[in-house]
């Protein structure tokens, strides 16, 4: 027996940095906007963004307005572009005309209140008006887009407002659905434009579209998944992109027991072994992040080799069937990685638990330690 | 200022579910199970509440979430039984935290390290941790040999749950553990078997302690009865405030994959929680929400950080407090609603929420 570990989550950052450069020096002149939203998809946004820094990123999204004030509060990457724009209703527009955070804003109130802090504060409200192309969640409708341009166009002949940006998000439901939100996109561009508006960044795609239509991209696109080495478009892996997945879930044998054909396995017995074989106890389960609809046969990888989980993942630990194998205590055990050892990637991973790969990414649980490879010397 | 999704954890509520409980297994000790951030309630606050209440053990998994226990200021018992191959058992001994161990290795680590007493564990069938019954004589001597210096304080197993007839299995072979053990002049203070579900329906599976975990939080272990049938209460409450209205004509898509078209012109509400946070992907277009006292669709898909509701012609505004689930006697739905909605058990519903969410204690 060897000395090991519970589990872990294995954050490889040079191979983070190497598709955000990849991407960047792809997509040049476009800029990248690496999204860090949800904790950097759990990977740790504080780690994350400088790493992403020496990228040669410079604009970062977090979704919310908090984690942005935080990042600026401590000094991190204070050369770089915050930008958040799922707001609350009395979110903190002063915080984010102090700390120079570009807001997305959908809505006249959205934008005279952050408008209003920055008038207070004698400065300026960085701005990018968010457009509902489809999606129906943030964004200007176009029917009320003319009036919300104009009063932006107002709002920055007073100096209290500059158009950094106009955005949408798109729905990626089929190309025909995606195209025909860039029409939507690009007819309000227009009219902004012959409403007295320009806008420095205009952006609409993220990750997938922003690979496959160059068309899109206008000015800025935001990367998500494909940073973190998990592209999401259907039949796309990530090595077909150039891409490294940078996330490796693991964890350690904590014993193993040979058990006589019959012997029921975890929970309601959903499995019962058909020979005498030998089970493995790993120690990480769905408070981990580990989905129950892994229990149906996905396999780990030990020593190179493809194991079935058997039984129900518990909210702890699982079980794998090793057979006759000579697997020991504190053997390591690849739920998922890069695939370079003969284990799953987190794509192969979240298809395998009916999901997709960021779910899966996201919603590894704080119980698990994060450990960094590949810190910049 | 942040408007994210909260969780509200009422401790009253687990203080009155410790109170049930114990008496429901009285004059039994009872240990209610904290790990995994207490079922995501968050394990400093939920475990002071439960102490409080007369809890008389705590539970966790492994060794890092008692450490963090005793960090947050908790001084009662504590049982760890998941360590890591090799683990020393040091920091169990400097920090009183008694671990479980299920072989004569971690045996022997806990009484080189001096832990102040171990509980042994044995499987009697679901075929996780604990010895099995052939390594149970060389287990128990070496235990017996090493008990001046070690006390064995306990034998625990746990139950599959699998039906009553191969839990009495389970009880029959946890009874032959206990005779094995008297045969080595051995008579641990604290046999326990039982966790929540067993804990309240078979009392031929209650020993010395009954562990509580589900039941504890005030959610049922069972499909078909409820915590309030127990007479416990769901003490945690996930809410969002609506951060945008939409007025959608009737035939356009929703959110991502547009899998929500609706069929008349109807008003759409965002909450700004999504899987993120916890909340499973597969309740998507599934799951309900209640704002007041009217219930809601979740519809399309559930993304990372939002979802959506369909509140049709009624008058919600920017700022409506939205509550996901909660306590149903409230009119919420449950964490067993979501649970059935994302097709997976309540367990999971409650200990897969971010630990990044603010929690909130009453």
């Amino acid at each position: 027996m060897s000395a090991g570990y519970l589990r872990r989550a294995t954050v490889d950052l040079a191979a983070y940095r190497a598709n955000l450069s990849s991407l960047v020096e792809r997509l040049a002149p476009v800029e990248v906007l690496a999204i860090v939203k949800a904790d950097a998809y759990s990977n740790g946004i504080d780690v994350m963004v400088p790493e992403a820094v020496a990228a040669g990123v410079r604009w970062f999204g977090t979704v919310e307005l908090a984690p942005a004030l935080r990042l600026r509060r401590a000094g991190v990457a204070l050369e770089a572009s915050f930008f958040a724009w799922q707001l609350g209703p009395d979110d903190d527009y002063a915080g984010a005309v102090e700390h120079r955070v570009d807001l997305g804003v959908s809505t006249l109130e959205q934008l005279e209140a952050f408008a209003d802090a920055a008038r207070r504060a004698g400065s300026e409200a960085l701005v990018h008006l968010t457009i509902d192309t489809g999606l129906h969640r943030e964004g200007c409708l176009p029917a009320d887009w003319a009036e919300f341009v104009s009063r932006a166009v107002a709002l920055r002949d007073e100096g209290v407002v500059r158009l950094r940006g106009a955005f949408s998000h798109v729905s990626e439901t089929s190309e025909a659905d995606d195209h025909a939100a860039s029409v939507v996109f690009r007819k309000a561009l227009a009219d902004a434009e012959g409403l007295g508006a320009t806008f420095e960044k205009r952006h609409m795609s993220s990750s997938s579209a922003g690979m496959e239509h160059p068309e899109r991209r206008f000015d800025m696109v935001r990367m998500g998944s494909n940073g973190y080495g998990i592209p999401v478009t259907e039949g796309v892996t990530a090595s077909d992109r150039g891409l490294r997945p940078v996330l490796t879930l693991s964890a350690c044998v904590v014993r193993v027991k040979r058990v006589p054909a019959g012997t029921g396995v975890s929970y309601d017995y959903t499995y019962r072994a058909e020979r005498d074989t030998t089970l493995a106890l790993v120690p990480i389960g769905y408070a981990d992040g580990v989905s129950r609809r892994a229990q149906h046969g996905v396999e780990v990888t030990v020593r190179g080799r493809r194991y079935p989980i058997v039984g129900r993942v518990a909210m702890d630990q699982f079980l794998i069937d090793v057979g006759d194998d000579p697997i020991e205590v504190g053997d390591e055990v690849l739920l998922f990685g890069s695939g370079d050892g003969g284990e799953l990637t987190i794509g192969e991973w979240a298809e395998a638990t009916g999901t997709i790969p960021e779910e899966v990414s996201c919603r590894i649980g704080a119980r698990v330690p994060r450990v960094y490879l590949g810190r910049r010397a | 200022m942040t408007q994210d999704a909260i969780i509200t954890v009422d401790t009253a509520a687990l203080r009155h579910n410790v109170g049930v409980l114990r008496a429901a297994v009285a004059p039994r000790a009872v240990m209610v199970v904290v790990k995994a951030d207490a079922y995501g309630h968050g394990a400093v606050e939920s475990a002071k509440a439960f102490v409080e209440a007369g809890a008389d053990w705590l539970g966790v998994a492994d060794l890092d979430e008692a450490l963090a226990l005793r960090r947050g200021g908790l001084t009662a018992p504590i049982l760890a039984w998941l360590h890591a191959p090799g683990e020393s058992f040091e920091a169990a001994a400097a920090h009183d935290i008694t671990p479980a161990v299920s072989d004569v290795a971690q045996l022997e680590a806990a009484a080189s390290a001096g832990v102040r007493a171990v509980h042994l564990c044995v499987d009697t069938g679901l075929s996780r941790n604990g010895a099995v019954e052939a390594e149970w004589p060389a287990f128990f001597r070496r235990a017996a040999e090493l008990a001046d210096r070690l006390p064995v304080e306990g034998l625990m197993s746990h139950l599959s749950n699998a039906s009553p007839e191969e839990d009495g299995k389970q009880a029959a072979a946890f009874v032959r553990a206990r005779g094995l053990l008297g045969d080595l002049g051995i008579d641990p203070e604290l046999s326990h078997l039982a966790a929540s579900a067993a804990g309240l329906s078979y009392s031929g599976t209650r020993f010395g302690l009954v562990r509580f975990g589900l039941a504890a939080y005030g959610i049922s272990p069972f499909g078909g009865r409820t915590a309030a049938e127990w007479g416990l209460r769901p003490a945690l409450t996930l809410s969002a405030p609506v951060t945008t209205i939409k007025r959608v004509p009737a035939g356009e898509g929703v959110s991502y994959g547009y899998l929500f078209r609706p069929e008349r012109d109807t008003t759409i509400a965002v909450v700004p929680v999504g899987y993120a946070d916890g909340v499973d992907r597969a309740a998507s277009d599934r799951a309900s929400v209640t704002i007041g006292r009217r219930t809601y669709r979740v519809r399309g898909r559930i993304a990372m950080n939002a979802l959506v509701i369909d509140v049709g012609d009624d008058p919600v505004e920017v700022g409506d407090d939205v509550v996901l689930f909660g306590d149903p006697a409230s009119g919420h739905q449950s964490a067993e609603d979501w649970a059935t909605a994302s097709g997976g058990i309540a367990y999971e519903t409650v200990a897969c929420l971010s630990g990044a969410l603010t929690r909130r204690y009453l």
